[in-house]
């Protein structure tokens, strides 16, 4: 088998840094084969991918140590619009690719460029629309596409310059779980033609179907070898902040043979070596939560249609919530999550029925009232930063609710304590990373102190460093007596976290109950095209209470431990 | 948030060569200068209103409807105190009202109006990429074309991105509900920053991706939707060429239609 790519001593450090983004890489890829890139955030990662079709150092500049050959030539003495045919590279951020005004003409514009005659071009179009599942759609405008769709058509778009190679950084970062799906599929289609395939990706699942694995860690590959090598060693995933396979971390805390990724796996070794029994499965009660606090929002019979659409975003929701709670808000891009957080608020007002905050309608309420007492984080803290200093982000809305300069000083660095900034206030907002920018946002939201904090995905693009001390840093806003909602695609963070989970289709409440509950519900979760974790899974078929990883490890334990007696 | 221009619909403007189009607007336009008269002028804009019919492109008339009302108003009210005629109605010592001028201002807004809504007729009814291939076609350099439009592919995107801005800082307490003219202007930093910056962001990865897909703006391409002129479009470009013609002589031939004749 020949070379597809071979990596010689490659260093590379950007234009105005100090330290190298990636250093003295060397590496093959073999012709057909799958590859999954793994690492914690600034790894090096999406660097050592742009090196491959020559973005860097043609476009990100810096300064360029070693070589990169690709099928035999040299990266470096060709443009990056030449190698577009022997690499086909599809980004993370599909809203930042698509551009065209249908999907047909999207598709066309990679063979446009390459000069290729209209029949030819007319075979590609139907020929890898089709391959990516998007024949049907071909006049659609792509803003009108799910997000799943949208990287599809980008997927397919490259596809149609017939690349030799194919590289995805991060393609299922920002979708959704049916979109995750879509995705993979096609990654499983590519696998079995035999492509050359490098994926950038942080799920074990993806990585355990790859010949081989590459573990970066701080600009260096750490570890390369075959899945079954690499994921089951626990220590060097954790030392790279890497997502350990929650259910290899699982058999080796109870010391049990095998390290399996999937559930399948697990069960088969679990009924093999005779591990655990599966007990009789009394799913917990779907009741909703005992009631505590006061109730604090009620949606009550609330409906919503965006101006000039026709279907309902939201239909009749019920939903009450008390003071202190931690819930999860799941569903599908479309199922009407977002909408009915942003009713919590009063960004949106009810087109139907009421949404009340203390008992009062959010329309008799003016913003500003509404921004006391309810917090709402965006996705991207990119939306909202703007000032030179992290001290004038977060004391923005404090000044425009018209308070005391003393007063804001001071919540401004208890803010910032909280989301563990101390000292960060004469600092500019725009050098800081990702993960530290998402907790000036948050805390620029808490320097107000209202009662609700509402985030929407938390952790969606964050590695698994960054996720974890973001949603402990949540854990401890709860404890404080906040109510938390989270709307998240994560069903490992809902799992974790939230106490309550509310699941949405279609503009519906489908489920509501404690998270352990909702979570039992397979059939239904799956009718929303929601899958539970697979440590959860594994929870469900063994009859077990838990939800967390460490909740298992105690209740099989304890299992044991009766097991033992009973002899 | 929808704020793309065009229509997919099936329509003769629609299957008119953009290159036809293209001349159509720039004939358009000056047949909308030919006249002052707010009468003659009513009649241009009358025919353009009626290809907008054919063409189907009144939702977006709807959509823009402040803009061309609020168009046809101001210079409707304004243009009457910079002009001079015949017949005085009111004068305050320089500024004089006439009878003219009051027409003059009608006409002067309607046609404004008309270039508003022959620019719409064009958007509505011409794909971008339509619009870069028949510019190419008629030898504009490919990365002035490109240039252009992106630009205009650019602004239904910015335009999204500026709305979930705005609800991101009226979350945070930004008040755009009230305040001096003063203070409003001062909160227009909170948006503009994060847009600005998105901007930059967003271009630079676009450009990255195309690069990746093998754009070279220097380079020959081909072009998928390539335009071709046909029967229709002869015809249509020899009917505006004589309506052209027709009304220059009008105007300066027969001197009619100008109720000021001195201006344009």
């Amino acid at each position: 088998m020949s070379q597809a790519i071979a990596i010689e001593d490659l260093t590379f450090t950007y234009r105005g840094r100090d330290l190298p983004a990636i250093q003295n890489i060397r590496a093959q890829v073999e012709e057909g084969s799958f590859l999954v890139m793994m690492g914690h955030e600034g790894a090096g990662k999406s660097t050592l991918c742009s090196a491959l079709n020559g973005l860097v150092p043609k476009f990100l500049r810096g300064r360029y140590q070693g070589r990169i050959l690709v099928k035999g030539r040299e990266m470096s003495h060709h443009k990056v619009s030449e190698m577009a045919s022997l690499i086909g590279m599809v980004f993370q951020d599909f809203e930042d690719q698509l551009f065209s005004t249908n999907v047909e003409l999207e598709v066309a514009f990679g063979p446009e460029n390459l000069r290729i005659a209209r029949p030819e071009i007319e075979r590609r179009i139907q020929s890898y629309l089709s391959f990516v599942g998007l024949e049907k759609l071909r006049r659609r405008e792509p803003a009108t596409l799910s997000g799943g769709q949208k990287q599809r058509l980008a997927i397919g778009s490259v596809l149609a310059m017939e690349p030799e190679i194919l590289v995805m950084d991060e393609p299922t970062t920002d979708l959704d779980p049916r979109g995750r799906e879509e995705v993979l599929s096609v990654a499983e289609r590519l696998r079995e033609k035999k492509r050359t395939l490098l994926i950038v990706d942080h799920d074990p699942e993806i990585a355990a179907k790859a010949d081989r694995i590459w573990l970066m860690s701080g600009g260096r590959i750490a570890a390369e070898g075959p899945p079954g090598e690499i994921l089951a060693d626990v220590p060097t995933l954790n030392s790279c902040g890497v997502k350990v396979p929650p259910l290899a971390e699982l058999f080796s805390a109870m010391g049990w043979p095998g390290r399996p990724i999937m559930v399948g796996e697990a069960i088969a070794l679990i009924q093999k070596y005779n591990l655990a029994r599966r007990r009789g499965s009394k799913p917990p009660e779907l009741s909703p939560a005992s009631p505590r606090g006061a109730l604090i929002m009620q949606a009550d019979g609330l409906g919503y249609i965006y101006p000039r659409h026709h279907s309902a975003a939201l239909r009749r929701i019920d939903l009450g919530i008390r003071e202190g709670e931690f819930l999860a808000l799941l569903g599908q891009n479309g199922s009407g999550k977002t909408t009915l957080a942003k009713h919590f608020n009063g960004l949106l007002k009810p087109t139907h029925g009421q949404m009340l905050l203390r008992g009062r309608p959010t329309n008799q309420y003016r913003q500003h009232e509404l921004a006391r007492l309810v917090g709402y984080v965006f996705q991207n803290p990119d939306h909202q930063i703007f000032s030179n200093t992290v001290y004038e982000e977060v004391a923005f809305g404090l000044r425009m609710l018209g308070e005391d300069s003393k007063k804001i000083k001071r919540r401004v660095s208890e803010a910032l304590a909280v989301v563990g900034l101390e000292g960060y206030e004469p600092r500019v907002p725009f050098a800081l990373t990702k993960g530290e920018r998402q907790r000036v946002a948050v805390a620029s939201v808490l320097a107000i102190q209202p009662q609700v904090l509402v985030l929407d995905e938390p952790t969606t693009g964050l590695d698994v460093r960054h996720q974890g001390s973001m949603m402990e840093m949540l854990k401890g806003l709860h404890e404080r007596g906040h109510t938390v909602i989270i709307i998240t695609h994560s069903m490992e963070v809902a799992e974790k976290y939230a106490a309550r989970t509310v699941v949405m289709k279609d503009g519906s409440i489908l489920l509501d109950g404690p998270t352990r509950a909702v979570f039992a519900e397979e059939d239904r979760l799956d009718a929303a095209s929601l899958r539970p974790s697979s440590l959860l899974r594994l929870s469900n078929w063994l009859g077990t209470e838990a939800l967390t990883l460490g909740q298992m490890v105690q209740e099989l334990k304890a299992q044991e431990d009766s097991w033992q007696n009973e002899k | 948030m929808n704020i793309f221009f065009y229509l997919d619909k099936r329509t003769w403007v629609h299957r008119l060569d953009p290159r036809t189009k293209i001349f159509g607007m720039l004939a358009l336009f000056t047949l909308c200068l030919c006249f002052n008269h707010p009468l003659y002028m009513a009649a241009v804009s009358l025919g353009i209103l009626g290809i907008a019919i054919a063409a189907r492109a009144l939702p977006n008339f709807w959509r823009l409807r402040f803009v061309l009302i609020l168009l046809v108003a101001f210079s409707s009210l304004m243009w009457p105190f910079f002009t001079r005629g015949p017949t005085p109605m009111w004068t305050w010592g320089p500024i004089q009202v006439s009878r003219e001028s009051l027409l003059y201002g009608l006409a002067m807004g309607l046609r404004l109006a008309s270039f508003v809504a022959t620019g719409l007729i064009l958007l509505s009814t011409t794909r971008n990429e339509e619009l870069t291939n028949g510019l190419i076609r008629m030898g504009v350099p490919y990365p002035v074309a490109f240039a252009f439009s992106t630009s205009l592919r650019l602004i239904p995107t910015f335009a999204g991105a500026g709305a979930t801005i705005i609800e991101a800082q009226v979350s945070r307490g930004l008040d755009l509900e009230s305040g001096s003219i003063f203070s409003r202007i001062g909160k227009f930093i909170p948006q503009a920053v994060p847009l600005f910056f998105f901007a930059i962001r967003h271009t630079n990865l676009l450009a990255m991706a195309l690069e990746s897909r093998g754009f070279s703006p220097e380079s020959k391409r081909t072009l998928y939707y390539e335009p071709r002129l046909r029967a229709l479009d002869y015809g249509v470009i020899g009917l505006l060429s004589i309506v052209l013609a027709a009304m220059l002589y009008v105007r300066l031939g027969m001197h009619l239609g100008a109720v000021l004749p001195g201006r344009l």
